[in-house]
């Protein structure tokens, strides 16, 4: 503190302390930027790198292609069909999410029996591993054993088992709806912790006014929640987007392409038909791709800061 | 009317509650069912009888321990690794002022949205090239890509929750930064620092991507691709087998949820989905 008291008050930002705490700060940062760079921006700058090669996976040789495989990206039929099944698989399993994570919100805020068992049972399949995840829903869609097209036909919903993973649409909900199951808690942890905040005079003013229920939901709940909805949306967007484990491990992309994203598609390029700099090329034209949810992301959490 | 409101409510959410939870109860039933039974059509729904022996079988004839025991050295190894690093680097970002921070800060949250796909194939070249390929410490590099810009980013939200004066007040007594971060803002952090190793831990845990591509030696594969290649091996699948095996590596996080829950919850509020 001497320092600051002895310095002439020129300008605080170049007294010796301040230095002096800038450099510590940089100090306690660099372990962090030495990781940083070697595993995450080295990394992203080879992918780009990489991207105008061609190298044979097994070999690791190759020569400079130029933009070949952007060209094959562009022209060629895998990225496009590609995109399109990442956009129906990210659209359909978030709008699910988004619909059984606000319902499931709603009625778990509400003053249930065993409140904190029904929360703890719901968040549960958010922290599973994927692994374990698609293992309990193989068995539960294996089509001879499975407890899912028995279920169905206990009910009389079905008079067949369905072949759910083998074959279109079936292969494109079932995975659709795992991902639902595994990743909505997400959405009912979000919107229940908003839920609290919203102050319960807002809801008693509605009342003497005379609003029932659904009109209290549209007037009040949803416009509060409007922020971390956008929010939720955008991060849950960008995660289902670049889903790899789920849809890997369920169908493979199978049947042939139907459910091969974008993700299975740099995975298959890369380690199933050898072909790396072509798979980098794909990698990056699906970051590009992400780099508009991620902008926008990014700008709705520096509004709020 | 005004009492069968809250019931039917009750029921309904139980219902849906049951629903969700469902796939896991039916994991438990499969795994603990004798072989006979499994079988079945239509499927039991309540076991008739159960037993433990698929527990006993995976313990004792299948590789699963040294799966375990390979996950819970690069799970804990990532996490130590992780969060001491993010502890420092959040402090530095929130408590430091000098050329780059907001940039920094940007980056952190770039890469916290970054597919592994795009990271995935220069990771492999770089561990080829080194020679680090099929070990775990291949696999506890590769989890650094997520997990510290994870760890960054929730240490970053708990840290701005401290208020600055205490640690202002405990300079005015005359500590140094540091003497200042070890009495003052650890302390607070703490609960902080629990809850991003939670999830960091359970992260690198349930991991399968890397797992898949830089190990493909089972005697270093970690629980996630050693199961499922216990699955794809079979030439029976043995499902009973398989949900043994799940349950089992569903343990900590079991624990984690019976012991640690409300920390998993508050790493929500600040992991970027405040409202």
């Amino acid at each position: 503190m001497t320092a600051i008291a002895t310095d002439p008050p020129r300008s605080a930002v170049s007294s010796p302390l301040e230095r002096a705490y800038a450099r510590l700060g940089v100090l306690l940062i660099a372990p962090t930027i030495l990781v940083f760079t070697l595993v995450i921006v080295y990394p992203l700058l080879a992918a780009i790198y990489l991207s105008v090669f061609s190298i044979y996976t097994p070999t690791l040789q190759g020569g400079f292609v130029g933009a070949d495989n952007y060209v094959e990206l562009l022209t060629g039929k895998a990225f496009w069909n590609s995109l399109r099944v990442t956009l129906i698989w990210t659209v359909g399993t978030l709008t699910l999410q988004i619909v059984a994570g606000v319902g499931l919100a709603l009625l778990l805020h509400q003053n249930i029996w065993f409140r904190s068992l029904a929360r703890s049972l719901v968040l549960f399949p958010y922290f599973l591993s994927t692994v374990v995840a698609v293992l309990v829903w193989k068995w539960l869609f294996n089509d001879l054993y499975g407890a899912l097209n028995h279920g169905l036909m206990q009910l009389g919903i079905i008079d067949m088992p369905l072949d759910w993973l083998g074959s279109m649409p079936n292969a494109m909900i079932g995975v659709i709806l795992v991902g639902a199951w595994k990743y909505f808690p997400f959405v009912v942890i979000a919107v229940l912790a908003r839920l609290q905040t919203i102050p319960e005079n807002l809801y008693e003013a509605a009342r003497i006014d005379g609003a029932g229920p659904i009109a209290r939901f549209w007037d009040i709940t949803l416009p509060q929640l409007r922020s971390v909805l956008t929010v939720i949306i955008l991060l849950r967007a960008i995660w289902d987007f670049k889903e790899f484990d789920l849809l890997y491990l369920l169908t493979g992309g199978g049947p042939v392409t139907s459910t091969q994203t974008l993700s299975l598609l740099v995975y298959q390029e890369a380690f199933g038909l050898n072909q790396m700099g072509q798979a980098a090329a794909y990698s990056v034209g699906m970051m590009l791709v992400m780099l508009v949810f991620m902008v926008l992301y990014i700008r709705q959490t520096k509004e709020k800061a | 009317m005004k009492l069968l409101r809250p019931v039917l409510l009750n029921v309904f959410t139980w219902s849906l509650v049951f629903l969700i939870a469902f796939p896991l109860v039916w994991m438990i039933v499969t795994s603990l069912k004798p072989q006979s039974e499994l079988f079945r059509i239509p499927p039991t729904w309540i076991p008739e009888s159960v037993t433990f022996e698929h527990y006993w079988r995976l313990l004792s004839e299948t590789p699963f321990l040294r799966y375990f025991r390979n996950s819970v050295v690069l799970a804990t190894t990532t996490t130590l690794f992780v969060v001491a690093l993010g502890t420092l680097g959040a402090y530095s970002l929130v408590r430091f002022t000098y050329r780059g921070r907001e940039t920094l800060a940007l980056l952190v949250l770039f890469t916290y949205l970054l597919p592994s796909v795009v990271l995935i194939i220069p990771l492999y070249l770089m561990m080829v090239t080194l020679g680090l390929s099929n070990t775990l410490f291949s696999l506890i590099l590769a989890h650094t890509t997520f997990a510290l810009p994870y760890a960054l980013w929730l240490l970053r939200s708990f840290m701005e929750g401290i208020p600055e004066d205490l640690e202002n007040a405990a300079l005015v007594d005359g500590a140094t930064r540091i003497g200042a971060f070890r009495d003052v803002i650890f302390p607070q952090l703490l609960p902080g620092i629990i809850s991003t190793a939670l999830f960091t831990f359970i992260l690198s845990w349930n991991e399968y991507l890397y797992a898949l591509v830089l190990v493909n030696s089972d005697a270093v594969a970690p629980l996630t691709t050693g199961v499922m290649s216990m699955l794809i091996s079979a030439f029976n699948i043995e499902w009973s087998l398989l949900m043994a095996a799940s349950v089992m590596m569903s343990l900590p996080l079991i624990v984690v949820f019976a012991f640690l829950q409300s920390y998993l919850t508050s790493g929500f509020g600040a992991g970027g989905v405040k409202g």
